[in-house]
């Protein structure tokens, strides 16, 4: 009969017996013990401030000790007074649908058709990826000359098809889905190589065997392709998701929120309510309030697509 | 080891030295931060040189100057007091006064720098840069009254030798001067709006609004007035102007009347050098100045006019040094001459200065066609009412009035939801300054 140990709680050390083991596991906790320094500092002390502040009325300019004491008046006044809080919202889900949804759909096929054999592979990655490090603010300003009603390229080809001409950002029915389009152009590219990693991580047996079978291109995606994609997919989902739902300097630079708070997103009322309003207690509660948004939908997309992905 | 001894000891020495007599240093000279929003090449080169002449007449007093585009000076302000690095001087709009009293951010001018205020400076515009208890926080600087600033050759090519001089002549002139090709480009525009600024919406509509016989607040500030029948026919006549074509919220009246495709633009004094440096529209032939046309609820031209002002902040620990920097910037130091800031904000700005002596001094530079017009609304317009939360029910009318621009709502809706808002705003900030 072998001895069994006891248990072992999770937060205690398995203190090696050797001395130069014992040595190299000082070593490591010394080494981790900066980072881990800096995100209390950095991190954590900032995020238990701000929920600290969520509960006050404060403007940034008086002392944090004279603070006045609201509770949860904040939150109660975004979630049933403010408008702009709730027109912001929507504006920021409506966003992040089409945002997340395009890159998805476009990153994949893009990737598919890089993933071929077509010529210039390098060259097309290349002109994909370059608006991704391209300065937010540079493609904002640029597209706001291209989407002019009046002098913008756009319009002008519009024109010349015999369409009429249209107000892209400027109004209020159009603005929000340029914004999409002009982030879905600067990202795509960023989603195009994650699903061209995962559609070169899958081996060539498994096509070579479905040829065999006699499996078509369309079979070869959907019993093959998109199934093992499912991890990439989830990572790309979540990722972009959270990306979108934090939207801020493309709008900024673009709309500041106009015509008429159409294309006002959360992080830019956040901006705007701190700063400009000096309301850094109803703000803080804004961004906490987007975290747990933010957390609940992470949480869903992770259970609905790993659960998938592990059943396939 | 023993022969680095004495290089050693000497360095240590030296270092010594260096530090107490760095330490004697710092201690004589003062630095003053000031922080501005005039950043362009000519202006800073300009402050620069009223900087150094004080640093020139003042040896041992440093001034640094720094500046922010004025969309981020607010947020500097409040950043850089939170962060512990706040400037000793600021110039900064008046509207943020209240706030910015109320969370201890000004010190109180000296006794002898309220005098100098009070009898060469203006009483409205003391008032302007004054919280509700008659206390002044600061030197007053420009003072930028609202006018009608039209291109007077779109407006003779449409017909007109004259500009408009009431609501139903600026919806006629308006429509007259727009121009849209077959592909429905608006070539040139009647009048033009500055969507997505919340100054240039709400200051153009206030005018308005008081030349048809409405107010902003009351006259104690505790309610909002901008929502009268007068308010609402203010709103009324931009929905008829978007209707008829004279106006269009995609068309920006600021960068696009300098380029001389916009008939009519309701702006401040301080746009002189920007008219005067486009090359669409020539500044002497082309760019008329008239007074703001009367609404159908009026009975004579008004306006209104906002200013700025220098203060020192409560934090700063050369407070004296600061106000002393001041007043030199804006005294008068030979009988005449007008002081260094109101020949800056004269001829580099094209602003109306707000001392009497800059006014009487530089009086000639101010004689032009478009400057003077200015000088003579800045005796009726009334003064933009400061009150804390006023930054907040300004960005809120600006979004209303763009939601009419853009026919989302009616003029009633918009200011009655606005009005209701700003309410709310006014009544919080009087519980909380009676807390």
């Amino acid at each position: 009969m072998t001895a069994v140990s006891p248990k072992r709680a999770w937060w205690t050390p398995d203190i090696p017996k050797s001395p130069l083991m014992r040595r190299r596991m000082l070593w490591a906790y010394a080494f981790i013990s900066l980072p881990i320094l800096a995100l209390l500092v950095f991190l954590l002390g900032p995020i238990l401030f701000s929920g600290w502040v969520s509960l006050h009325r404060w403007d940034m300019l008086s002392p944090v000790s004279e603070m006045p004491w609201r509770g949860l008046g904040n939150y109660v006044f975004l979630l049933t007074k403010d408008k702009v809080f709730a027109k912001a919202l929507g504006n920021t889900f409506l966003f992040a649908i089409g945002g997340v949804g395009a890159n998805t759909i476009l990153g994949l096929g893009f990737a598919l058709l890089l993933n071929s054999r077509i010529r210039g592979q390098r060259v097309w990655r290349v002109l994909y990826f370059m608006p991704v490090i391209t300065a937010p603010l540079a493609l904002a300003v640029m597209f706001s000359f291209i989407f002019d009603r009046n002098f913008g390229v756009v319009n002008s080809f519009i024109t010349s098809l015999g369409l009429p001409r249209q107000p892209f950002l400027s109004a209020p029915s159009q603005v929000l889905m340029t914004l999409i389009f002009i982030a879905v152009y600067q990202f795509v590219g960023y989603y195009i190589v994650i699903f061209l990693a995962g559609l070169q991580g899958i081996p060539q047996d498994y096509y070579d065997a479905a040829q065999v079978d006699g499996a078509g291109k369309w079979q070869e995606f959907r019993f093959i392709t998109l199934p093992l994609l499912k991890p990439v997919m989830l990572f790309v989902v979540v990722t972009n998701t959270i990306g979108a739902l934090q939207v801020f300097d493309l709008v900024f630079a673009t709309t500041g929120g106009a015509p008429a708070n159409s294309s006002m997103t959360v992080v830019l009322h956040m901006y705007n309510t701190a700063f400009k309003f000096s309301r850094m207690g109803r703000a803080s509660a804004m961004a906490f309030i987007l975290f747990g948004i933010i957390l609940l939908i992470t949480i869903l997309q992770v259970r609905l697509l790993r659960d998938r992905a592990y059943q396939d | 080891m023993n022969y680095l001894r004495k290089p050693l000891l000497c360095l240590l020495l030296v270092t010594l030295i260096g530090a107490l007599a760095g330490a004697g240093l710092a201690q004589d000279d003062i630095t003053l931060t000031m922080l501005t929003h005039w950043g362009t090449e000519d202006q800073l080169a300009a402050q620069q040189v009223i900087i150094d002449a004080y640093m020139e007449a003042n040896p041992g007093v440093n001034i640094e100057l720094v500046t922010v585009d004025f969309g981020e000076l607010r947020t500097k302000i409040i950043t850089g007091r939170t962060a512990g690095i706040s400037a000793d001087v600021y110039h900064f709009y008046h509207l943020w006064l209240p706030d910015f009293v109320n969370a201890g951010v000004l010190a109180e001018p000296t006794q002898d720098d309220l005098s100098y205020i009070d009898e060469n400076v203006a009483q409205g515009t003391i008032d302007a840069v004054s919280t509700a208890d008659g206390q002044v926080w600061g030197y007053p600087t420009e003072v930028n009254p609202y006018l009608l600033v039209y291109n007077k050759r779109l407006l003779a090519e449409a017909g007109y030798d004259a500009p408009p001089s009431t609501w139903d002549e600026l919806k006629e002139i308006a429509e007259a001067v727009t121009q849209v090709d077959d592909t429905g480009a608006i070539s040139q525009l009647g009048l033009g709006v500055m969507a997505g600024w919340d100054s240039g919406i709400v200051h153009p509509f206030s005018a308005l609004l008081f030349s048809n016989g409405g107010s902003y607040l009351s006259d104690d500030r505790t309610v909002a007035e901008f929502n009268s029948p007068q308010g609402i026919e203010t709103l009324q006549l931009y929905a008829d102007l978007v209707a008829s074509g004279g106006t269009d919220p995609s068309i920006s009246g600021l960068g696009d009347f300098p380029s001389g495709t916009v008939g009519m633009v309701i702006m401040a004094p301080w746009w002189r050098a920007t008219l005067r440096a486009a090359e669409g529209i020539d500044f002497d032939s082309e760019v008329g100045v008239a007074e703001i046309p009367v609404g159908p609820s009026g009975d004579a031209p008004s306006s209104i006019a906002y200013t700025w002002l220098f203060a020192v902040d409560s934090n700063s620990p050369n407070k004296a040094a600061a106000w002393d920097f001041i007043h030199w910037m804006n005294a008068e130091h030979e009988a005449g001459q007008g002081s260094a800031i109101g020949d800056f904000l004269v001829n580099a700005l094209g602003a109306i200065p707000s001392f009497d002596h800059d006014q009487a001094a530089f009086a000639d530079s101010m004689s032009d066609h478009y400057v003077s017009a200015f000088v003579a609304a800045s005796a009726y317009a009334h003064p933009e009412q400061i009150v804390a939360g006023g930054q907040e029910i300004k960005t809120l009318l600006q979004v209303e009035i763009e939601a009419v621009l853009a026919g989302m709502t009616t003029p009633e809706e918009a200011l009655a939801s606005v009005a209701a808002q700003a309410d709310a705003i006014l009544e919080e900030q009087r519980m909380m300054a009676e807390e």
